[in-house]
């Protein structure tokens, strides 16, 4: 089933257009990755999916972005409403310099998700086993986020952002910042988090590409060169540029 | 290594070691001024702390207090007369003297001594009607005799101590009865004429007043500015020129804003002339810009990827703002305030034109009292003849020296305490 459609995306930041007519369907509890080399415009894409291109003031969307029935392109969106649905993992781990537990709740408190502290109890105690990450601060909740491993602090972003159930989960490049050992523990986190929550992951590892998901995108100067299934692109690509890119022949 | 090659290492080697020394000598000057300035003020001004008095006895005598009861209340005590014997207890110093010269004597304590006199009995009433020691408040110039900053080998005419006051200042100084103590009077007296009375209350509190109400007034009106510019405000031609603007604020003489705060605050808005709430708003229009650019600054500092989680979390522009972004900037707002402060402390220029130069003598309880403020009172005593003001100069100069290095060590500790290190 598709979840998320996009339909002839353009994006521009001022005159400089980053996206050309890209098309491409997003299924539902499946891990979808976007790979393709620096500034091919695989980001701008995944930032136009919950609508953080909006803070930055010359970038300009254009085309048709479909969430089930909901329009994300229109300027009637509630955004508030989206970024509830639509949760985002960033390249650096970022977590707010507050305590563990402050983290997680933080999204559950500003949404209104629990009606009293034992019901945030449990979101932020299920978040954090979600994240994998309960048995490593439960004893710690009220220590600061950012005083964790890269690593740690990861697996505390990811559980901050699936506090509030999202439909679907944004990632950009998670993995980027870590060591091999907390990259396999966030890519293993992945296989079980695409069981409840749609994943987009936009990574420069081609090799995690491969393991983490069921369909690929490869980027390049701001055109989708090629989408479908992992095991098509990486196996038998249609394109002579995805060949030579998985290869390592360019990019 | 060829020749060349070498002559050029050793070339940068002697422009990094000549860079290093001129750096030494810059910081070396600029330590010796310090040192110099502070040596003056210090040595000039350490025995404005100390206060001369000059040991005497009185004889609470019911006559000539003219007490009829037997058993006087404390109102009759009150009511007593003085003058005589308060009169009587100088003059007793040297009962030689005719008594058409008694006004030489009288002149070697400040002109309060008849209060000090009833003020001591007051205290201890159970002492009239006996002979007992008390000290009276040595005038200024006898003050600075007996500090030894009065030189005494000048001709008599031109001093305002004359050999009799000196023959008598060194027969009570032999006997022991010259006194000198700790300075009380100087932080709990207003200012006066004499300067043996003169202190520096009044204008502590002036002080004091102006910056709460300057900090009332800029510290709201700044942080929401800092707050709307840089969170919310778009970014256009508009917001450029109000952003050039704060910052020619800030550049502007602060004379400037006393002649606002003059034409304004008084002439307009009719406000009390004279007064720390007058004053500290004059001062809050120095401090906003002041304030502003750090609020600005500490916000900018606030990495994106903090807004960024936030954003993507669901929060609103202003949830991310008020839950995130301002507690983190709060240190170095904080501290740029506090340093803003420090700066309108030091001012004098704009308060002399709203009045607040006016002499003060009495201590104001609210802002809306007439006051002094101590850069002010530094410049009022400075233009006082007397010597006695010259330490008092010094002294208060130390006090805001003081109260300035308090408020900057505030704004260091701010800083480092609460400031947070982004990895």
């Amino acid at each position: 089933m598709t979840k998320i459609s996009a339909k002839n995306v353009n994006v521009f930041y001022g005159s400089k257009q980053a996206l050309f007519d890209v098309s491409l369907d997003i299924m539902d509890k499946e891990v979808t990755a976007l790979i393709g080399p620096s500034g091919c415009g695989k980001s701008t894409f995944l930032r136009c999916l919950n609508r953080m291109n909006d803070v930055i003031d010359i970038c300009k969307v254009e085309g048709s972005i479909k969430m089930d029935e909901l329009e994300l392109n229109s300027r009637k969106l509630d955004v508030v409403r989206l970024r509830e649905n639509v949760g985002m993992v960033f390249q650096k781990p970022n977590p707010f310099p507050k305590t563990i537990y402050e983290n997680v709740s933080y999204g559950p408190t500003i949404h209104g998700m629990a009606q009293s502290k034992s019901e945030l109890d449990q979101i932020v105690e299920m978040s954090l086993k979600k994240a994998a990450l309960w048995e490593e601060v439960k004893d710690r909740l009220d220590e600061i986020g950012t005083g964790l491993s890269g690593g740690q602090q990861q697996r505390l972003c990811i559980a901050r952002a699936i506090s509030v159930s999202p439909e679907v989960i944004l990632m950009d490049e998670p993995c980027s910042a870590l060591d091999p050992i907390a990259t396999a523990q966030i890519e293993e986190l992945i296989d079980d988090l695409k069981k409840e929550h749609t994943i987009v992951i936009v990574t420069h590892s081609m090799s995690q590409a491969a393991r983490v998901s069921q369909k690929t995108g490869f980027f390049h100067l701001g055109k989708l060169i090629e989408f479908g299934d992992t095991e098509k692109i990486f196996k038998n690509p249609d394109n002579q540029q995805t060949q030579d890119y998985i290869t390592g022949r360019f990019g | 290594m060829n020749e060349a090659k070498r002559k050029l290492l050793s070339k940068r080697y002697r422009a990094e070691a000549n860079f290093k020394l001129f750096g030494q000598i810059a910081i070396g000057l600029a330590l010796l001024f310090l040192a110099v300035f502070m040596y003056k003020i210090f040595s000039k001004g350490y025995t404005a702390f100390q206060k001369t008095w000059i040991v005497t006895e009185v004889h609470y005598d019911k006559e000539l207090m003219l007490i009829e009861t037997d058993n006087p209340s404390l109102e009759d005590l009150e009511n007593a007369d003085y003058y005589d014997i308060a009169y009587k207890a100088m003059t007793r110093l040297d009962p030689s003297l005719p008594e058409e010269d008694d006004r030489q004597l009288i002149q070697m304590v400040a002109f309060t001594y008849e209060q000090e006199v009833k003020n001591h009995l007051l205290k201890n009433p159970s002492l009239l009607g006996k002979i007992v020691p008390i000290r009276l408040t040595a005038s200024d110039d006898l003050d600075q005799v007996h500090k030894g900053n009065y030189p005494r080998d000048i001709p008599e005419e031109d001093r305002r101590v004359n050999d009799y006051q000196l023959k008598i200042y060194d027969m009570l100084n032999e006997r022991g009865d010259i006194l000198s103590k700790f300075n009380l009077s100087f932080f709990t007296n207003p200012d006066s004429r004499e300067a043996e009375l003169a202190g520096i209350a009044s204008s502590f509190m002036g002080t004091v007043f102006s910056i709460l109400v300057c900090l009332a007034f800029s510290f709201p009106i700044a942080v929401l500015a800092a707050i709307y510019l840089e969170e919310f405000a778009p970014k256009n031609k508009f917001t450029d020129f109000i952003e050039v603007n704060i910052n020619n604020l800030a550049a502007v003489p602060s004379i400037v804003f006393g002649l606002l705060g003059l034409g304004v605050l008084l002439a307009v808005f009719n406000l009390p002339r004279s007064t720390p709430l007058v004053g500290g708003i004059t001062l809050s229009l120095m401090t906003l810009p002041t304030i502003i650019i750090a609020a600005r600054a500490s916000l900018k500092a606030v990495p994106p990827s903090i807004r960024e989680a936030a954003l993507a979390m669901g929060a609103s522009n202003m949830q991310t703002t008020m839950h995130h972004t301002v507690p983190l900037s709060m240190p170095g707002t904080l501290s740029g305030t506090i340093i803003g402060l420090a700066q309108a402390l030091g001012e004098t220029a704009p308060l002399i034109l709203i009045g607040m130069v006016a002499f003060v003598n009495t201590i104001p309880g609210t802002p809306v009292d007439p006051a002094a403020s101590l850069p002010v009172q530094i410049y009022i005593w400075s233009e006082s003849a007397e010597r006695g003001f010259v330490e008092k100069v010094s002294a208060c100069i130390m006090v805001l020296l003081g109260f300035l290095i308090l408020m900057n060590l505030a704004a260091q500790i701010i800083r480092h305490k609460f400031e947070r290190k982004w990895n």
